[in-house]
């Protein structure tokens, strides 16, 4: 028996449809979060949920009992909904809205009982608006406004919650309050919300189910749902998808710059290592170079990134030096390279050639990339790395700062090329 | 705020007595307090003419309150009332229809059903998307009226003997107003209980028709059925009283200041000031004027009331 069940759902307005096929269901207590772009149909898949919308067939089930069977103020008792704001006409204070909550419990010919007051108390203190009850409901800020609804759901006993990105207009302290106080609840009460921000997404849920185009177009944990792949094919622009260095979730970070095409496929080589690299592999792979990148140690996190974006790299195990195999494959890759990157990595007797190397070929363009002001090589070398560097820079070799700098660089190079 | 309703409604139900004693000793005959032991006409103007007229004022005045509190909560719009949406002018109509067809009898059927029938009208007129916006609301009020008062100048035209019957009648007061009439004011109090019922529900209304369903109300019935209370109530009062408009728009608002937005206070609040308010204008007009239509002396203040409220609004 699941707390909400979704077998097959359609939903249009008017001959518009809206929503396709939808079948998923919530486990008990879980947290499941509806994502997807704008226009993909999450709301109105809440709305189905709590009948504002109608459905057009497929079947809807609450503790296996369909949904079109409850009355109104049953359905009131098992599901109830935050919605995103709410114009509050009247000057109600914020004990009258929660007390509104207890509605469906109270008979038309009854009136509010002490226990009806207790609830009503409770969940003021679980979501943190005991000290606003008297207040207005104008006087307190938005932030208040959406703990007070939630304290209202709260008052309705409710197995289902569903948040209707009830956390959208607000700052992010006051997002992350209030979803830390849905992450308390969610155990005891089963919680479906839609969420516009994929990272608070990814750290809340338990599960993410993903609409594309009116339909499922993933479900499942949120390290399955949201990867770069779906990501790109969703929203249609390219991604940084890291673990959250806390939390271990996924995070999101978009790569802003639009230039699918300024890569135009040129060849990039790229030397990096200790981490420093995998953000501009995921920027040049994502701008549409064709980047190489290595000699990496294959524990080295950037050995990881190129793994994951599919770059062609070559690698050496861990405290192995750089074998004359290796070498001859970074050769290859710096022969074909249009551009070669190095970055402000530590430069140690393993990874010395692959600096050494650059000086065999005096004609190809060097940018010695920081990600920022405070990045530098670390010369575990006694000084000949230090020398190597000062000879490319004698050359010509360039320093730049940043990622957008970088790629003003290479789009320089490109144009200086034809 | 609220935890001085109680005090306020009890304060409220000792001003209605009081006024309801004064008016019952006001009018254009002196009657002195011992004249009623020494004279059988003093009693009788008293008992036959004063009393039913008072009470009966109190319980127009007291349903048309209610039902202006329930339309405004129901349409979210503190410029609703049942003079304005039209509610009085279709239960005037049927009115006149019954005078002009029966000689009056069936007054009280014909009232509430054109006082339903012009409701309904407007509320589906008005209505876009489940919404119930100020301008369509008041404009479909508007155009029905007119729609309306050429039916009823229709009826006046062809009336004949009765036309002076339909015109004082339609100008609203309590001249003529017998036991009889009192009887059939009586119903007002059960509709208007019918509609306190709903006072929870209309709290919760004034939030927003979704939300309202989210917490278990059943808001297209609540809406069906508190409007056909209120044309159920302002029929009643339609059929006794003739038009008399404003008191529904007005009191609901002044009580709300006073009390609170809470339903289950500001109804009967509203209510008992309603019925304050209609006495003490039917007493004043009964006994300074030589007994003009109370219906006009509400007008002249209610509708400057109604064009402050428009302007207020305009600006916020």
């Amino acid at each position: 028996m699941k707390p909400i069940e979704i077998i097959d759902i359609d939903v249009s307005y008017g001959a518009k449809k809206i929503l396709e096929a939808i079948t998923f269901h919530a486990e008990t207590g879980e947290i499941l979060g509806i994502v997807g772009p704008n226009g993909s149909g999450k709301t109105t898949l809440l709305k189905a949920m709590s009948r504002i919308v109608a459905r057009d067939n497929g079947e809807i089930r609450l503790d296996d009992r369909d949904l079109d069977s409850l009355g109104h103020r049953e359905l009131a008792r098992r599901v109830a909904v935050v919605p995103q704001d709410i114009s509050i006409g009247f000057d109600y204070t914020v004990r009258e809205i929660v007390m509104m909550g207890r509605h469906p419990h109270i008979g038309r010919f009854a009136s509010e009982t002490v226990r009806d007051v207790e609830i009503c108390n409770h969940a003021m203190r679980l979501a943190n608006v005991a000290h606003l009850a008297g207040m207005s409901v104008h006087e307190i800020s938005g932030g208040e406004r959406q703990r007070v609804l939630i304290a209202r759901a709260l008052a309705q006993e409710p197995k289902i919650l569903l948040l209707d990105e009830a956390t959208s207009n607000l700052d992010v302290s006051h997002q992350v309050e209030i979803l830390n106080i849905i992450r308390e609840l969610a155990g005891e009460i089963t919680v479906v919300s839609v969420f516009h921000d994929l990272n608070l997404a990814a750290y809340y849920c338990d599960r993410l189910l993903l609409l594309k185009d009116r339909k499922v177009y993933a479900l499942g944990a949120p390290g399955e749902v949201l990867t770069r792949e779906k990501i790109r094919e969703i929203f249609g622009m390219e991604m940084l998808v890291r673990p959250h260095p806390l939390t271990g979730r996924p995070y999101v970070l978009p790569v802003y710059l639009q230039q699918r095409d300024a890569g135009a496929n040129r060849r990039v080589h790229v030397v990096c290592g200790g981490g420093t690299g995998s953000d501009i592999l995921h920027l040049l792979h994502g701008a549409g170079f064709a980047v190489t990148c290595g000699v990496l140690n294959i524990l080295d996190t950037d050995y990881g990134t190129a793994m994951h974006l599919g770059l062609p790299c070559v690698a050496e195990p861990p405290f192995h030096g750089i074998t004359p195999e290796s070498l001859s494959r970074l050769r290859g890759c710096l022969e074909n390279a249009e551009i070669i990157v190095v970055t402000a990595m530590p430069i140690g007797r393993g990874n010395l050639d692959n600096l050494r190397v650059l000086l065999d070929y005096p004609a190809k363009p060097v940018i010695f990339y920081a990600r920022g002001r405070t990045a530098r090589m670390e010369d575990y070398t006694g000084g000949e790395a230090g020398a190597v560097l000062a000879s490319l820079e004698a050359r010509g070799a360039l320093r730049v700062e940043g990622a957008e700098e970088l790629l003003a660089r290479l789009s320089q190079e490109g144009s200086g090329r034809d | 705020m609220r935890r001085t309703a109680p005090i306020i409604i009890a304060t409220l139900i000792c001003a209605l007595l009081a006024s309801m004693a004064a008016a019952v000793a006001l009018g254009p005959s002196g009657i002195s307090f011992g004249s009623l032991f020494s004279s059988d006409n003093a009693w009788m103007i008293l008992w036959e003419i004063r009393v039913p007229r008072v009470i009966a004022a109190a319980l127009v005045g007291c349903g048309l309150a209610v039902a202006g509190t329930a339309m405004q909560g129901l349409f979210r719009n503190p410029m609703a009332d049942p003079y304005i949406i039209g509610t009085s002018s279709g239960g005037a109509l049927g009115a006149t229809l019954a005078i002009v067809l029966f000689a009056g009898t069936g007054r009280t059927v014909l009232a509430f059903a054109g006082a339903m029938i012009a409701t309904f009208t407007v509320y589906f007129i008005a209505r876009r998307g489940g919404k119930i916006p100020v301008e369509t609301l008041l404009l479909s009020g508007v155009a029905l009226a007119t729609l309306l008062s050429a039916l009823l100048s229709f009826l006046m035209y062809t009336a004949g003997r009765s036309l002076h019957q339909i015109m004082f009648w339609l100008m609203g007061g309590f001249w003529n107003i017998s036991w009889n009439d009192v009887a059939v004011a009586l119903p007002i109090l059960i509709g208007g209980a019918g509609i306190y019922l709903f006072a929870r529900d209309l709290n919760i209304l004034a939030l927003d028709e979704e939300d309202a369903t989210h917490l278990g109300v059943n808001v297209e019935r609540a809406k069906q059925i508190l409007l056909a209370l209120s044309a159920f109530v302002t029929g009643i009062a339609v059929a006794v009283a003739g038009s008399i408009g404003f008191i529904g728009l007005i009191t609901p608002h002044v009580m709300r200041l006073i009390i609170g937005p809470d339903h289950r206070f500001l109804f009967p609040a509203a209510a008992l000031a309603g019925a304050i308010l209609l006495v003490w204008a039917d007493a004043l007009t009964r006994t300074f004027t030589s007994d003009m239509p109370v219906g006009i002396l509400t007008a002249c203040f209610g509708a400057p009331f109604f064009i402050y409220l428009l302007r207020s609004r305009m600006k916020a």
